[in-house]
């Protein structure tokens, strides 16, 4: 039996240990070989979270996650919409998730699924140039969500938080501490990430999740703008 | 909530386009020596199948010829008695099949045969497009290895930004990693270890042979990305003067 994880738009059974489930915004249809299953009427998608770094926070207990019906989402970091699309079955109908990445190969696999949900757009551009896309994206989004694994990775983030987050958003950055340093004790690299996170103006965090075992070497940090 | 539609209809038919434009040379490079090594790959996993089941038939010719392509054209010699007295077999432990069970190995021989023309063709189309894409390149480490380094860079134009010591490593990023995690011994050369000239330097001047190629290829990359002239032979001679 589908439960609902906390006040999220995400369930999840007793037995699945690395599942999660949306709801489906386009019935019948699946995009990455997901399983679709049926429970008292309403059709979800299973949500392999081991290739998800929002889900494999969720599954670690993430206290918030910042993100409600009729959101809309700036997602950065998108590759083939993976987790966008889970994201998108998580704001519904009335949200939306603009999809953005730099690598042309991956884009074009991300406007399929764009194509298939009306509410998610593909954006080709690169997130360390926020005023680059600002005819392409609302002034304004509830939550900015940022997956890249790039080593600069932090101040990307804060700069799109700055230039794009509402006051009172959520701020999701999933961190691969290898990216950052291949040197550092990636707990090193999390303190200090996180120090620097509370460092910068009008942010606070709100959770940190370190991914292990469904991701090594990952943390989540769940940031709110005050 | 504010409707989204008309800029999500703008994102898409952008995106679109963005993807479109961003075909270029580097990727038809990139596509050509991918399937140019999957092309090896699938050769010779068939190729072992091969041997596997015509040494039901024969099975003294697998030990003879270590050579797959070779060993593909005795296959379709067909005729076993002949090859038996070639090879010197005077009892041969394989068993007699019928005509129906070498129909099937014999298709498997042909099909494998048409994945080697299929590679040599590969090649030479790689082999033109370098040439006509980044001459100074294809001299120095042939259009094999060259479109290799470029796909390691991702472009010519990441390539063109890379110190030589970097390109030295193209190709060993798993042994660099290794490295600096462990402290393991640092790799000295990644694609270039294929290159004649460093496969001819003896072991210990691999190293050395692997960084003055490097050394050339850095300058040569450079020429061709910012259209310079022809000096692939030049910086190519500079490197075999280091051989002996
Ligand atoms: C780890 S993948 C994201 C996976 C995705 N979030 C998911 O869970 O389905 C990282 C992506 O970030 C993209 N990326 C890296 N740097 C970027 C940048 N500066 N701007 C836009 N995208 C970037 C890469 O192209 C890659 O597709």
């Amino acid at each position: 039996m589908m439960q609902q994880v906390k006040k999220f738009n995400v369930y999840e059974r007793e037995r699945d240990r690395r599942l999660l489930f949306t709801k489906n915004l386009t019935p019948g249809k699946s995009f990455f070989a997901e399983m679709l299953l049926k429970d008292r009427g309403a059709e979800y998608r299973a949500w392999d979270v081991s290739r998800s770094k929002l889900g494999a926070g969720i599954k670690k207990g993430a206290s918030q996650i910042g993100i409600k019906e009729g959101d809309a989402v700036l997602y950065l970091g998108a590759s083939h919409g993976f987790t966008p699309s889970y994201v998108s079955d998580m704001v519904g109908r009335d949200g939306f998730v603009f999809c953005l990445d730099f690598a042309p190969r991956v884009v074009r696999d991300l406007v399929f699924v764009c194509e298939e949900r009306e509410n998610m757009a593909p954006i080709l551009a690169d997130a360390n140039q926020p005023e680059s896309y600002k005819e392409l994206v609302p002034a304004e989004v509830d939550v900015v969500f940022q997956d890249v694994a790039q080593k600069n990775q932090l101040g990307i983030f804060l700069k799109n938080c700055d230039s794009y987050l509402k006051t009172g958003g959520f701020g999701l950055l999933a961190l691969k501490a290898r990216s950052v340093d291949v040197t550092k004790k990636p707990r090193e690299i999390f303190e200090r990430v996180r120090k620097e996170l509370e460092k910068h103006p009008g942010m606070t965090v709100v959770d940190y999740r370190d991914l292990y075992p469904f991701e090594k070497d990952h943390a989540l940090f769940i940031c709110k703008k005050k | 909530m504010a409707d989204y539609s008309s800029l999500r209809k703008k994102n898409l038919l952008l995106a679109k386009r963005l993807v479109r434009e961003s075909v270029n040379p580097d990727l038809f490079i990139i596509n050509a020596v991918n399937n140019a090594e999957e092309l090896q790959r699938v050769q010779n996993n068939l190729a072992k199948r091969l041997r596997e089941w015509y040494s039901l038939y024969f099975p003294e010719l697998d030990k003879k010829i270590q050579d797959h392509e070779e060993y593909i054209t005795h296959v379709l010699k067909g005729d076993k008695h002949k090859l038996l007295k070639e090879w010197k077999v005077d009892e041969c432990m394989g068993s007699e099949l019928d005509k129906k069970e070498l129909e099937g190995i014999r298709h498997l021989a042909e099909s494998i045969r048409g994945l080697y023309e299929e590679e040599k063709r590969l090649v030479e189309y790689l082999e033109k497009t370098m040439k006509a894409y980044s001459p100074n390149l294809n001299t120095l480490a042939g259009a094999v290895i060259g479109a290799k380094l470029l796909r390691g860079a991702g472009s010519l134009r990441k390539l063109a930004m890379m110190r030589s010591s970097t390109i030295q490593l193209i190709g060993a990023e798993k042994a660099l990693f290794r490295h600096i995690k462990t402290g393991a011994k640092p790799p000295k050369y990644g694609h270039l270890l294929q290159h004649p000239l460093v496969q001819r330097a003896k072991k210990d001047d691999r190293g050395r042979m692997a960084r003055a190629l490097a050394d050339k290829i850095f300058v040569a990359v450079r020429i061709d990305y910012f259209k310079g002239e022809y000096k692939g032979d030049e910086l190519l001679k500079e490197v075999e003067v280091k051989l002996r």
